[in-house]
């Protein structure tokens, strides 16, 4: 009996090649790309999971408000980690990590920059899980100058891997020749922090200091098994105040009772460590990499439901559409004595059979792009033995799931019916009882509506943050990096360049927008300690070439001037800072900065300009204050060239470079760091339009089968028509409408849910986009023509079909 | 065998019954060949569907080899109809995906025959009408006769003690309808098959042991031969 079901249902599939098609592969592609989002969200979600404490561990970060001035640091005290593993039980270990980033390592002559360099504790590889394959991990990073590499620096150093006792010229702040202690494994790509190397904290001398009102340090603790983190934070303020406030009394010459009472803190929290990748994004203040947004994380996973549901209604869509052209057969099949649960068997089994070779469809071309989504989703996700143990019953729970489902309508409706009634015709008459089928054609409409509009006012915001006026002018600037290696000839070097041919401007300063270089200081308005009346602002060094080679705007006042002596205390500020200031215009106002220690004294700064606000860290943020001051800052040098012939102008600087140094000549282009700063968002972006653009693909693949089967349904209709007279077009006409109709009412479904939730997400930047009218106008637009494509394809096929070999089918 | 008492049927069409079965009452004894004729729309078929209890009357009684088949479930209907009817249906119903060898054999399959005895019967049956040629062909490949054919030798197939057949001749040249009226006959002397058919042709319905006519959903004569 069951040979003669699968039998059955194999010629019944087989008889409607197109629809089984157009079923498994719609159902197909939407299982693969919801996969691929799902490897997507997995890794995410798997980030710093690797440890096996993970639960245990815990970020301290660090909360500062002084007045009206809020920072929140990734980083903490230098004493901290010691101290909490001193005073508080419920600590077992903490860990201090210090990145520095530019570090020169020496390999032969070659001088290579590695940005993976990290300063650690020894306790590093007892918060951690950082598996040694040569050395001894309890004495690896004690003494000063010894530093602990991956196998992968091993082999890029060395050539191979026991390289244990060898030793490694590491510049920066060490110039002797640091020792390799141990090799460890590869830290994990799911890491929020890359280590290439790990140099004892020792060698770094910072690292003893005991000052409590500076952050410096990435600071992590191991909590004991069971202990409640929350009971610790809760001590945090008193410990605190203990710590700090004496420091604060001599330094800022103010209690630390006064300091709180003027609505200022200092606030210690814990972060779960698995809670950083996401949830944390303190990139300007001490964060260790790039991190991911749980946003983002909620958006794929949302769109990811979508697929499947639009890939599923598609499937359902079509297996009962085609199974009421099998009414008949069940009508037949139960005059001739078959049971029920016989028939319910025969369509479950079927439907179960095509979800089957759909999923393996879907694994198998899931797998084949998968390089090619980990290249532009900048991820590098493999798939192993830990990925099947989720894969293999998932995949089984969707072929058992999506079958019952497909199956499910075929399987109670039709089975239920009277043979009678099936069998003069009435079931048969398909579509015009399909309301739960329109219902499913509106449901999967409007998502895909809401879908494109999603995607039209996403890209829109992009676009916009990317190339709206940022306040300075990025293009055409090299960065020459490094440049803090010409020493004193810096200036030099910036006024030879200067005079080549094709550079209009120069200017020495490692503070750009596009760097993470920053530093911050306080400002107060009166000569006196007070932080109600306190500006925090970034504090950037320049020279006088800086604003005009970044062509930033002056809105009021003057730029700095290498003729005017006093300019070296004078300062230009943002809009930002000249109203926080409460200043409507700063030129010629004076701010003081406190000297500290117990009787402090205050230097005034002469504002003598005023920027017009430009951006320099996330798009999403309102700009914050900055305060610009004439300073030796020789970190890179920033030249606007003017000339089409670029690696003409790069050899001649690079010549010049030589003269003054032998260390390797590294430079980018603004324009360029910029992109890589917003690449995360921008990758996001093209993966949204991807997997958009297969959600819609998806549906129209439904409607192309459903208005092929509808055309079909009426072939009998259409060929009488055609004899009576009826034109292609009004034949065509007749059978768009009808989907056509459930288009327009998805639009009018969607439109104010899409409006409401991207206008939410909206919310979150601080240069956004208003949504125009225009945006329905042609996701609805868009809809309509896809799918009056789509269905017209169908509906003319079936219209100018010669209408005698339509009539003899019947 | 079977009995039919003050049985009707009717549609609501607007507000008002449009009785199709019109209290019909008929008494059928095992081994009688009847066969029923009627203008169109007269409610043969209604009433030929009625009695193999695949369509419900509206009101009456309905006794079937000492069954009451009025108060029976659709399960125990069925499997009475299983069990005992074999039905010739006038727009053939056969099952497009299966070939004629496999329309054939439906029935016996979900009667629970095992494959070799199938084997057998069908191969029987395909020769007796002369259509083993055709045993791997699809419906659509056939012309109307022979659909026809098929969806006899279908109804023959599980050996029923009543046979419904409605116009079984109906798209058979007449050498053919005489062939298959000729083996009704054979079947109904010598098997003892119980048949009530439907048809329009004077000659055929002669086979018969009693001609019913209907009219507007009445038995208008019945005439034994
Ligand atoms: N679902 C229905 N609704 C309303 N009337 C119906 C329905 N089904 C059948 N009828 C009516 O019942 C009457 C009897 O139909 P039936 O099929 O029994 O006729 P028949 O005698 O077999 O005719 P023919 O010789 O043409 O096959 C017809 O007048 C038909 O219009
Ligand atoms: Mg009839």
């Amino acid at each position: 009996m069951i040979r003669n079901y699968i039998k059955t249902a194999f010629r019944s599939l087989q008889k409607n090649k197109g629809f089984t098609t157009i079923n498994v592969l719609g159902l197909a592609l939407g299982l693969a790309t919801c996969l691929l989002i799902v490897f997507y969200v997995v890794d995410e979600l798997s980030y710093d999971k690797y440890n096996v404490n993970a639960s245990r561990i815990y970020r301290v970060n660090e909360d500062l408000k002084l007045g009206d001035n809020k920072v929140q640091y990734a980083v903490c005290m230098a004493p901290l980690a010691q101290t909490l593993k001193n005073d508080f039980p419920d600590v077992e270990n903490a860990v201090r990590l210090k990145r520095i980033s530019g570090m020169h390592v020496t390999k032969g002559t070659e001088s290579i920059i590695e940005d993976n360099v990290l300063f650690a504790d020894p306790s590093v590889f007892d918060v951690f899980t950082l598996p040694v394959i040569y050395g001894d991990k309890k004495t690896a990073l004690i003494e000063p100058n010894t530093v602990v590499i991956t196998e992968a620096m091993a082999k890029k150093y060395f050539g191979r891997l026991n390289v244990v006792g060898e030793n490694l010229i590491i510049d920066g702040n060490l110039q002797k020749p640091i020792k390799v202690t141990a090799v460890i494994k590869n830290i994990p790509e799911q890491s929020h922090f890359h280590a290439d190397f790990l140099l004892s904290m020792s060698s770094y001398p910072d690292s003893r200091s005991t000052e409590w009102l500076r952050s410096d340090y990435n600071t992590y603790v191991l909590m004991r098994k069971g202990a409640d983190y929350k009971k610790l934070e809760a001590q945090f303020p008193q410990f605190l105040r203990k710590y700090s406030g004496g420091q604060m009394q001599q330094e800022l010459n103010m209690s630390y009772d006064t300091f709180e009472k003027n609505g200022s803190f200092f606030r210690l929290n814990m972060m779960p460590l698995t809670d950083i990748h996401l949830h944390s994004n303190l990139t300007v203040t001490g964060e260790l990499g790039i991190n991911g947004n749980i946003e983002y994380v909620y958006i794929f996973s949302a769109i990811a439901i979508f697929i499947l549901l639009i890939a599923c209604v598609n499937f359902m869509n079509l297996s009962t559409a085609r199974s009421a052209n099998r009414a008949r057969e069940v009508g037949v099949r139960k005059v001739l004595g078959s049971a029920r649960k016989h028939l319910m068997f025969q369509f479950l089994a079927e439907s179960t059979m095509v979800t089957f070779i759909a999923v393996i469809i879907a694994l198998a071309a899931a797998m084949l792009v998968l390089p090619a989504f980990n290249h532009f989703a900048g991820k590098n996700i493999v798939v192993n033995s830990h990925t099947l143990i989720w894969l293999a019953p998932s995949a089984l729970i969707a072929i058992l799931l999506i079958g019952f489902l497909a199956g499910l309508y075929p399987a109670f409706f039709l089975s239920a019916f009277n043979p009678m009634q099936v069998l003069k015709g009435k079931i048969s008459a398909g579509f015009k009882g399909g309301a739960l089928r329109s219902f499913l054609v509106v449901f999967q409409f409007s998502i895909s509506i809401f879908l494109i509009i999603g995607t039209l006012v996403i890209y829109n915001q992009l676009h916009y943050i990317q190339n709206r006026d940022l306040g300075y002018n990025r293009n055409q600037v090299l960065i020459i990096e490094h440049a803090f290696e010409l020493g004193d000839h810096a200036k030099t070097f910036k006024q030879e360049i200067k005079q080549l041919p094709g550079v209009t401007n120069a200017t020495l300063s490692g503070y750009l927008p596009t760097t993470s270089n920053r530093s911050t200081g306080i400002f107060y308005k009166e000569a006196a300690v007070d932080p109600k009346r306190s500006l925090f602002p970034q504090i950037w060094s320049v020279d006088e070439d800086y604003i005009s080679t970044l062509a930033m705007k002056i809105k009021s006042g003057r730029d700095f001037s290498a003729q005017m002596p006093s300019d070296s205390n004078a300062i230009v500020i943002n809009e930002a800072a000249a109203k926080f200031l409460g200043f409507t215009d700063p030129v010629n106002k004076i701010i003081f900065r406190s000297s500290g220690g117990p009787n402090p004294t205050y230097k005034p700064y002469t504002i003598i300009g005023m920027v017009k606000d430009f951006n320099f860290s996330s798009l999403r943020d309102n700009i914050s204050p900055v305060v610009m001051q004439l300073n030796a800052d020789n970190s890179s040098l920033s030249i606007k060239v003017n000339t089409a012939n670029i690696p003409a102008l790069l050899s001649q600087i690079e010549a010049k470079w030589k003269d003054f140094t032998p260390v390797h000549f590294q430079y980018t282009f603004m324009d360029q760091d910029f992109d890589a700063m917003y690449r995360s968002e921008q990758r996001i972006g093209t993966i949204f339009i991807a997997f958009t653009t297969l959600a819609i693909v998806i549906a129209c693949l439904g409607l192309f089968g459903l208005a092929a089967y509808a055309a079909e349904q009426r072939t009998k209709e259409i060929g009488i028509r055609k004899v009576l007279g009826a034109s292609i077009a009004t034949i065509a006409g007749m059978l768009s409408l009808d989907f056509i109709k459930l288009v327009c009412i998805s639009i009018l479904i969607a439109s104010p849910i899409a409006w409401y939730l991207m206008q939410k997400w909206l919310q979150d930047f601080a240069y956004r986009i208003g949504i125009g009218w225009w945006v329905f106008a042609i996701a609805g637009v868009a809809a309509l023509f896809i799918a009056f494509i789509t269905i017209s394809f169908q509906s003319i096929k079936a219209a100018i079909a010669n209408p005698v070999t339509s009539l003899r089918s019947e | 065998m079977l009995s039919l008492q003050h049985i009707s049927k009717f549609y609501q069409v607007g507000g008002t019954r449009n009785f199709v079965i019109n209290d019909i009452s008929l008494e059928v004894e095992a081994g009688e060949f009847i066969s029923i004729m009627g203008p169109s729309g007269s409610g043969k078929s209604t009433l030929l569907n009625i009695i193999g209890m695949l369509d419900e009357p509206s009101s009456g009684y309905h006794y079937f080899v000492g069954e009451t088949v009025h108060q029976l479930k659709d399960k125990q209907r069925s499997a009475l109809y299983k069990k005992y009817i074999g039905f010739v249906f006038q727009a053939y119903h056969l099952i497009d995906e299966l070939t004629v060898y496999e329309n054939i054999e439906t029935p016996l399959i979900y009667q629970d025959f095992k494959s070799t005895e199938r084997k057998a019967m069908v191969a029987d049956m395909l020769d007796r009408f002369q259509i083993v040629g055709k045993k791997d062909l699809f419906p659509a490949q056939l012309s109307g006769g022979q659909q026809q054919l098929v969806g006899i030798a279908r109804a023959l197939i599980a050996g029923p003690k009543l046979l419904l057949a409605d116009e079984p001749t109906g798209n058979l040249n007449s050498k053919q309808g005489e062939e298959i009226m000729q083996l009704f006959k054979k079947l109904n002397k010598e098997d003892g098959v119980t048949i009530i058919q439907v048809t329009h042709s004077e000659k055929n319905a002669e086979y018969g042991s009693r001609i019913i006519n209907l009219l507007d959903g009445r038995i208008e004569s019945s005439k034994q031969l």
